[in-house]
């Protein structure tokens, strides 16, 4: 309830229909709030100093793109999301996608996997494959890519907990070399913990401490894997303005590189592992900016605060996902033009990779149609429009540059207060909680007074729009499915995995790194939900988040 | 009225229903907010010991007809039958609002419901209940 599409649907003659007549300005500042004028002069766009605050594209501060030639050299890579009921499933889909045109294939999880909880829990047998892939160890892992070389293609993961500790293990089982793994994952958990998977389920102690061993271990082993980290994106759905997204997302990598330091690894070998997971939102231009201003302070914070000196930890690479949230429930084919400006946003701001959402997700998780019309949608961008040719094409506006000025100063400001808190105690405190949540009360009460104009939703409304098919697939593997996994769990090999469980609890109580123990323990069959919850008693929490199952480190089961 | 609002199972889509929450605040509710990922009898026992008038509860995944199920179980065993149940969210109209109010739940609202309908829901409790009880 309350999404902003369904707000408040504004009938009355004081209404904003009495006073939008078809096209006209309904708003003069950002979708995130700044204030804007009418016009930009010299006198505004203060390029003091283009070689100090822009820089060519490829050139520090890397204001203007992270590359030289940018997409003349490498196009963005297309992406799209990938992952229903089991393994199997998910692969037929993967083949579709491969065959549609997608250059990337992004892999979604279930609720359960993403989670870290068995496909046997019993409060949870109905959910298991129900809007992702269902995931919790390796054999699962060697249903889905058979026959795929994880040296060769790039799958990005998008999950959090232990994805990455499975596909290593995953890699071992098969004798690749860890160092030619390709991928990535999204090890963001305090992103996530705010996000919505909240304290229960992800304390902000735990979940910083997953990431920082998370990103030590890739750090030193995977040279070629790649972190979606900080996962702004999350932020940004919940209730962040894109001055926010930077703000919390830089005091996150702040505290985190602080603490990586701590046990010896310096910037220059975890940042380059890293991209940052962004969204474009409707506003063009705020969203243009707010990429360009972060690849300003970004490097600026990587040389100045953290010393590096590799290029490839002052060029940050950011892959986009258009908004999920931006999309409306009435009139859903506006969600078509709706993705279609967010990914030019994208685009014009340089990024690296793009998903452009399917029309149809605030129904249904997207059906083929809706996910071959995401495709095309970056296909006429890319091949027709042009939009790709030139380098930061806005740059010098003096409008642009002047947004990317005012981003830029509106996310210090509010990083200085997050630091002045203290990162991890401002998420621990439910400070940021509240700004998202403030942020988002004001947006609502802006739809419902009609200041904010959501076409179809406040305003120009339709009684009866049709609401599209909502996406459906054969169920009986999924039924089978729990099943096998527990005659699966059952018939495995306990001794060498009760050994690997309890040296993970030892590990991770003692304040060493335990993820090469997480490894080790998925190559000998642990389940998702026994490594996570072996990590979590070793920290002081319930095995089981919904106190339902007890650690096979106490019961003896493992 | 005392609202008692919360996620069960494993949805994190939790942004609408803490808007919700401010929302029936401003409108002189009071709302005790417990979170996500709690389980069916836990929302209930919560709901049991801050005397709340009403359960409220949002889904955005599918297996919201499950979770309700499951929830209106935990209602039985615990035997708090007279707390009435509101679910909103992610539900389209059509058959599953009819599935969900055979399953007991007194109120739902989808996309297309806004705050007056939910405050309008409440005040009916608050005019219908003294007589009913």
């Amino acid at each position: 309830m309350n999404r902003p599409d369904d707000a408040q649907h504004l009938t009355s003659p004081t209404g904003p229909e009495s006073r939008l007549r078809s096209v006209s300005l309904s708003r003069t500042r950002t979708w995130g709030g700044l204030d804007t004028q009418d016009v930009y002069t010299p006198d505004d766009a203060t390029i003091v100093d283009y070689g100090r605050n822009l820089g060519d594209p490829g050139v520090y501060p890397y204001t203007r793109g992270s590359y030289p030639e940018m997409y003349r050299k490498r196009m963005w890579t297309l992406r799209h999301i990938v992952g229903y009921g089991t393994p199997e499933d998910t692969r037929a889909g993967i083949e579709e996608a491969l065959a549609s045109g997608t250059t990337g294939i992004d892999v979604v999880l279930d609720n359960l996997s993403q989670e870290a909880i068995d496909p046997d829990h019993p409060l949870f047998l109905n959910d298991v494959g129900l809007e992702g892939c269902s995931i919790a160890c390796v054999a699962d892992l060697e249903r889905l890519l058979q026959g795929i070389d994880l040296t060769q293609v790039d799958i990005a993961w998008h999950s959090a907990l232990l994805i990455h500790a499975m596909v290593a293990a995953l890699a071992l089982r098969h004798g690749l070399p860890l160092r030619e793994l390709q991928g990535s994952h999204m090890p963001d958990h305090v992103g996530l913990g705010l996000a919505g998977w909240g304290q229960k389920l992800l304390p902000a102690d735990l979940a910083h401490r997953a990431s920082v061993d998370c990103l030590e271990y890739v750090s030193q082993n995977f040279p070629r894997w790649t972190c979606g980290f900080p996962q702004a994106y999350n932020l940004r759905e919940r209730g962040l303005t894109p001055a926010g997204e930077i703000a919390v997302g830089l005091a996150l990598v702040q505290q985190t590189l602080e603490d990586l330091a701590d046990r010896g690894i310096a910037a220059d070998d975890v940042a380059p592992r890293l991209a940052w997971v962004s969204t474009a939102d409707i506003d063009l231009f705020e969203e243009v900016a707010k990429y360009r201003a972060l690849r300003r302070m970004w490097s600026r914070t990587m040389k100045e605060r953290f010393e590096a000196r590799d290029p490839r930890s002052m060029r940050l690479r950011i892959s986009c996902h258009t908004s999920g949230r931006s999309l409306t429930h009435a009139q859903p084919m506006n969600n078509v033009v709706r993705a279609t400006v967010e990914t030019l946003a994208a685009i014009l701001g340089g990024v690296q990779a793009v998903e452009t959402c399917a029309y149809d997700e605030p129904v249904t998780i997207p059906t083929p149609q809706a996910r071959e019309l995401a495709i095309r949608t970056q296909q006429v961008l890319a091949h027709e429009a042009g939009v790709a040719r030139t380098a930061d094409p806005l740059g010098g506006s003096f409008y642009v540059e002047s947004l990317t000025n005012d981003i830029e100063s509106r996310s210090q400001q509010m990083l200085q207060e997050i630091e002045a808190i203290g990162f991890l105690k401002a998420v621990e405190s439910g400070w940021i909680d509240e700004l998202m949540d403030r942020n988002e009360h004001a947006f609502h009460a802006e739809v419902r007074s009609g200041e904010r104009v959501i076409v179809g939703v406040n305003v120009f409304e339709t009684a009866d729009d049709e609401t599209p098919p909502r996406f459906n697939f054969d169920r009986t593997g999924l039924e089978q499915r729990t099943r096998q996994f527990e005659v699966w769990k059952a018939a495995r090999e306990r001794d060498g995995l009760r050994t690997s469980l309890a040296r993970i609890h030892r590990e991770a109580r003692q304040g060493a790194n335990p993820y090469e123990a997480m490894v080790d323990a998925f190559t000998r069959d642990a389940t998702i939900g026994e490594v996570w919850g072996v990590f979590r008693t070793a920290l002081g929490y319930p095995y089981d988040p919904f106190g339902v199952l007890e650690s096979p480190l106490e019961t003896g089961v493992a | 009225m005392k609202c008692l609002l919360g996620m069960t199972g494993l949805d994190v889509h939790s942004k609408g229903i803490r808007n919700l929450a401010r929302l029936l605040r401003e409108a002189g509710h009071e709302v005790v907010y417990v979170g996500e990922h709690n389980s069916p009898r836990s929302i209930v026992r919560a709901a049991l010991e801050e005397d709340a008038k009403v359960i409220g509860v949002s889904f955005s995944s599918a297996g919201y007809l499950e979770h309700v199920r499951a929830l209106m179980q935990a209602i039985h065993d615990e035997h708090a039958t007279d707390i009435p149940v509101m679910v909103g969210g992610l539900i389209p109209d059509g058959d599953d609002v009819d599935k969900l109010r055979t399953l007991g739940v007194s109120a739902v609202f989808g996309p297309r419901s806004n705050l007056e309908d939910v405050t309008a829901f409440l005040d009916s409790l608050t005019t219908t209940r003294p007589e009913s009880l």
